[in-house]
């Protein structure tokens, strides 16, 4: 077993104990802190061109390019709201709204890293977010968190004063001509409150239900301004690329990924947690090297990647390095980089009902095929889990797999069939062992 | 250790005298320190998981608290879901009373019971209900008695709220149909315990619990709640806070497991007489293997004085296949004498269990004793063989001639259960005095419950035995059957108003808590080898032993005992 080494490679960058400080502006000062955002000040428009060439990534779950949504925004023109319409026009810099939300909604199942760099990291955090708002020409920053994390919200809060109180609004002030303001809103604590659009409309004020796309948050977004959503993980990444440059967070990473991710692992291991580790770091190492191992000696069943919303890994796959592109490769997806590690001892009907049922009570309710299509799929695994199902229920399960995908306006039916869709591949056997037995 | 004189010998010595004289020496704490059975500190270790780690307790009590479960999730694979309001496990006393009080506050109750209802040691207590109805008593004299006997070392509201409760509880249970001894005016008769100052026992002849248990079974087979028979529950289920919401009942009937979503849940699986602790043998019925502790233990909830258990002085030590058998201390209490192999007394008979029973232990470890075995011993039920453990054929006589002597006719009145007894070992009480050692009886400590019978765990109730700090070191005679009555209805009560105020129940019910148990096992480098809750002593043999066909098939499907 290589301890040394993977002792060195856990949390080297925004875990790093010198990065935990909490809400200590000094102490993060005194660490790294203002470096980058200094070098970010000195040429803003670099900063979207490293996040390219160092392939930064949206780490809450999607891996969408982060510089590209950066750039959309920044080659955005103002716009002025206008009565119902909107209409281009010519607007100084310094009138023009340009927001930026960052996702601490963060509930889905098995995922919580954006808990611990909002609580024990937020001035690392607020870096990140004023060196994309310098970058992007953003002047009003959001932390949306959930409310239910009361210790976060109350960390970034005392952290957001000590920034204002700093020198820092000033010099971004004087350097760029952007008035920064603020803001810490806590969520609806609805678990669809983390989906982009659902973010805008709760900023808003309202109910957190998707709107449709297009048009993209980068068109119309809070109050229909030009708005970019990045997740916490991905902004508090921003100070440390800004400030070591690209060649080092290339080099963080193994293989072809770039950079540092968060994994939360949970389940049926040892000692669950969340790690750091270099992106691109087999799936195999993270659960028994750093996760200790499975529990009781039992064997690994399967991996639920990135939260219930993806599709399972099976032991075969164990091996698999957890970057967004190796992990697409196995029919599976990096997700959030939680990983759910559950054992021979465990019923994947009952689990995979669990997550459904999860779902089903986190559905907005505004697209039919989502809210009756997840109460429907829960009702059906819930009945087939508790020994009742038939063999129609579930071959009506499978119907629903093939249906429902793609009829709602955002992922989360998506992501419930993917769950149920991958389960019934790997483990049908286990669905038809728990039918109601017909005697005869 | 010296083996004392023959049976043969010492019963041809034997005379029945009306009268003996009182020892004059008083021992004091240095006989419990020397031959009490809970004071042997090499049979204790330091918990080293769970809520009570670095608590001490008793080796193989530990062994059981620390061990893995019976199940895992996917042993619930298909599992059907009840739910209900109130789940009670266990079907003694302690669990009948909570029943009855839930399902009369209009909760739906399930009670789930390892084997059949007032299967139980509530139905094995002979001698009576303490409480202070006699005119010149008072509930602070029975308090003052519990604190004393429990030698300070109990939780006082708990005590407070048992003797404050305890004339009600008589008030309820003659409401309920039990009988009790009356005297020639209808009044209720009463009769001094070991260790209290003044007559308080309540008592119906010898058999005072299964009276009790009667009208308790009756009560609840006229209710509506739901008895579920050979259904021991393997483990509790929590919600997403840890909150206790319901538990896993392993139906032996049918073989599978049903999972109990319950609002609240009440354990009254009473004690742990029948691991036999230190190699003795116990007056404790078939079931009482501990379960309740481990499944309330894995939860989460606190326990105390799991180091302190109750040896009765009086158990049969001859013939050895009812080695154990209780026979009540309502024969000390109506005056008959304890005699070594000289025929000589050597204790005060009515001091509390402790002192009589380590005095015992002690005549026969100094070779006073009487001897009725070959010589060879038997291998321990346990095991293992413990210094201070007899064979169960050494043991001092009970002197019940004497009573007979001076009171003829007593015996045949008052003790026809000691009458049965006697012919099931071939002598004749009245003539013959049985040969008497200390048995495994109660344990004094449990989990910790407030006044409401709440444990530490919320959503989850203890009643009964199952629980400690009522009785500190030492319980003194008829204060269990008031225990579990008084905690019973107080559990009872306290888990239909949680039910009401519940809302639509817990949300999701999981073994989480098992997870987390088990890692902080594997972190502790305890072993996993162990399956608690044990269910069945381990010399069970359903396939000779019972009469019920589920519970053979199930045994021989390694659903138990595996």
């Amino acid at each position: 077993m290589t301890k040394a080494k993977t002792t060195a490679n856990l949390n080297q960058v925004l875990l790093n104990p010198a990065c935990r400080v909490g809400a200590d502006f000094d102490a993060w000062m005194g660490y790294v802190g203002g470096q980058g955002l200094e070098k970010a000040l000195e040429d803003p428009a670099a900063v979207i061109q490293m996040a390219k060439e160092a392939d930064l990534r949206g780490l809450g779950g999607s891996g969408f390019p982060t510089w590209f949504k950066w750039n959309a925004i920044a080659n955005q023109d103002a716009y002025r709201d206008v009565g119902e319409g909107r209409e281009r026009g010519a607007v100084s810099l310094a009138e023009r709204d340009k927001y930026l939300i960052c996702n601490g909604n963060e509930d889905e199942p098995g995922t919580f890293k954006d808990r611990v760099l909002m609580k024990e990291c937020p001035h690392q955090l607020i870096e990140g977010a004023t060196i994309t708002a310098v970058a992007c020409g953003i002047n009003k920053i959001v932390f949306y968190i959930n409310p239910h994390l009361t210790a976060c919200i109350e960390a970034m809060g005392r952290a957001v004063e000590q920034w204002q109180a700093s020198r820092w609004p000033s010099r971004v002030a004087e350097k760029t001509g952007l008035k920064i303001e603020y803001c810490v809103k806590p969520s609806s604590g609805h678990y669809i409150g983390g989906e982009e659009t659902a973010a805008i409309e709760s900023v808003e004020g309202k109910f957190p239900f998707p709107r449709g796309k297009p048009p993209y948050p980068s068109d119309f977004g809070v109050h229909g301004y030009p708005t970019l959503i990045n997740n916490m993980e991905t902004l508090s990444n921003v100070p440390h690329l800004v400030r070591n440059g690209v060649e080092w967070f290339r080099n963080l990473g193994i293989g072809n990924a770039t950079g540092t991710k968060i994994y939360c692992l949970s389940g049926d291991v040892l000692r669950p947690g969340v790690f750091e580790l270099p992106m691109g770091t087999p799936l195999n190492e993270l659960v028994n090297n750093h996760g200790g191992g499975l529990l009781v000696g039992k064997k690994l069943k399967a991996v639920f990647t990135g939260g219930p919303s993806n599709t399972i890994l099976t032991p075969k796959d164990i091996d698999v390095p957890m970057d967004f592109e190796s992990v697409a490769a196995r029919r599976s997806a990096l997700g959030t980089g939680a990983m759910i590690v559950v054992s021979q001892g465990t019923g994947i009907v009952k689990k995979v009902a669990e997550y459904i049922s999860f779902f089903a009570a986190s559905s907005c309710g505004q697209c039919p095929s989502c809210k009756t299509g997840t109460y429907y799929m829960s009702l059906l695994l819930n009945r087939i889990g508790t020994g009742q199902g038939t063999r129609a229920d579930l071959d009506s399960l499978i119907n629903l797999c093939k249906i429902l995908p793609g009829s709602g306006r955002c992922h989360l039916i998506n992501g419930a069939v993917k769950v149920l869709d991958s389960s019934l591949y790997h483990f049908m056997n286990e669905y038809e062992q728990s039918l109601l037995k017909v005697e005869g | 250790m010296a083996k004392g004189i023959p049976y043969n010998i010492a019963l041809k010595h034997y005379r029945a005298q009306a009268e003996r004289p009182m020892p004059q020496t008083d021992f004091g704490e240095e006989l419990l320190r020397q031959y009490h059975p809970d004071y042997l500190r090499e049979r204790c270790v330091d918990l080293t998981v769970g809520p009570n780690a670095g608590d001490p307790c008793h080796r193989q009590l530990a062994e059981v608290l620390q061990g893995d479960a019976r199940i895992d999730e996917a042993d619930l694979a298909g599992s059907p879901e009840v739910e209900t309001d109130v789940l009670v496990i266990g079907g003694g006393g302690a669990g009948c009373a909570a029943a009855l009080e839930a399902s009369l506050a209009g909760a739906k109750v399930i009670l789930a019971t390892k084997l059949r209802l007032g299967d139980s040691n509530t139905v094995m207590a002979e001698g009576g209900i303490q409480a202070s109805v006699e005119k010149d008593d008072t509930p602070q004299q029975h308090y003052e008695d519990t604190v004393k006997g429990a030698h300070g070392e109990l939780d006082r509201s708990l005590a407070a709220q048992m003797v404050m409760d305890a004339p009600e509880v008589i008030r309820w249970l003659i409401q309920q149909g039990m009988q009790f001894e009356l005297d020639q005016y209808g009044d209720l008769m009463t009769r001094r315990a070991g260790g209290t100052s003044a007559p308080r026992v309540l008592y119906f002849r010898d058999y005072t619990g299964l009276e009790m248990m009667r009208v308790l079974r009756e009560a609840v087979f006229n209710s509506n709640i739901e008895v579920w028979d050979y259904s021991p529950a393997v483990e509790l289920l929590s919600d997403e806070s840890g909150h206790c919401a319901g538990a896993v009942v392993s139906s032996l009937k049918d073989y599978k497991y049903i999972l109990v979503k319950a609002r609240s849940v009440i354990i009254a699986t009473g004690g742990i007489g029948r691991m036999h602790l230190n190699d003795f043998p116990t007056s404790n019925h078939f079931g009482a293997t501990g379960d309740g502790l481990v499944l309330a233990y894995r939860a989460g909830a606190r326990l105390r004085d799991l180091d302190i258990f109750q040896y009765h002085p009086s158990g049969l030590a001859y013939p050895p296949h009812l080695a154990g058998t209780l026979i009540t201390e309502g024969v000390r209490s109506a005056g008959a004498y304890l005699l070594n192999a000289a025929g000589e007394r050597f204790i005060d008979e009515l001091k509390p269990r402790d002192y009589v029973a380590a005095a015992i232990i002690r005549e026969c470890a100094e070779g006073r004793g009487v001897y009725a075995g070959d010589g060879q011993g038997r291998p321990s039920v346990a095991g293992g063989r413990t210094p201070g453990a007899t064979d169960g054929k050494c043991g001092v006589w009970l002197d019940t001639p004497s009573i007979e002597l001076r009171q003829p006719g007593i015996i045949e009145k008052r003790f026809p259960k000691l009458l049965h007894l006697g012919t099931k070992c071939g002598i004749d009480p009245r003539k013959q005095p049985p040969l008497i050692y200390p048995t495994l009886h109660y344990q004094n400590g449990g989990a910790i419950i407030d006044r409401e019978a709440a444990s530490t765990v919320p959503g989850l109730f203890c009643a009964g035995e199952v629980c400690g700090g009522v009785h500190g070191r030492n319980r003194l005679m008829g204060n269990s059957l008031l225990d579990i009555i008084v905690f019973g209805r107080r559990a009872g009560q306290a888990a239909a108003k949680r039910a009401h105020g519940f809302g639509r129940g817990p949300k999701k019910i999981t073994i989480e808590h098992l997870r987390n148990f088990r890692r902080e096992l594997m972190l502790a480098n305890m072993p996993l080898a162990r399956k608690s809750p044990l269910l069945f002593p381990a010399y069970a043999k359903f396939d000779v032993d019972s009469d019920y066909d589920g519970l053979r098939k199930t045994a021989a499907a390694g659903f138990i005992n595996d």
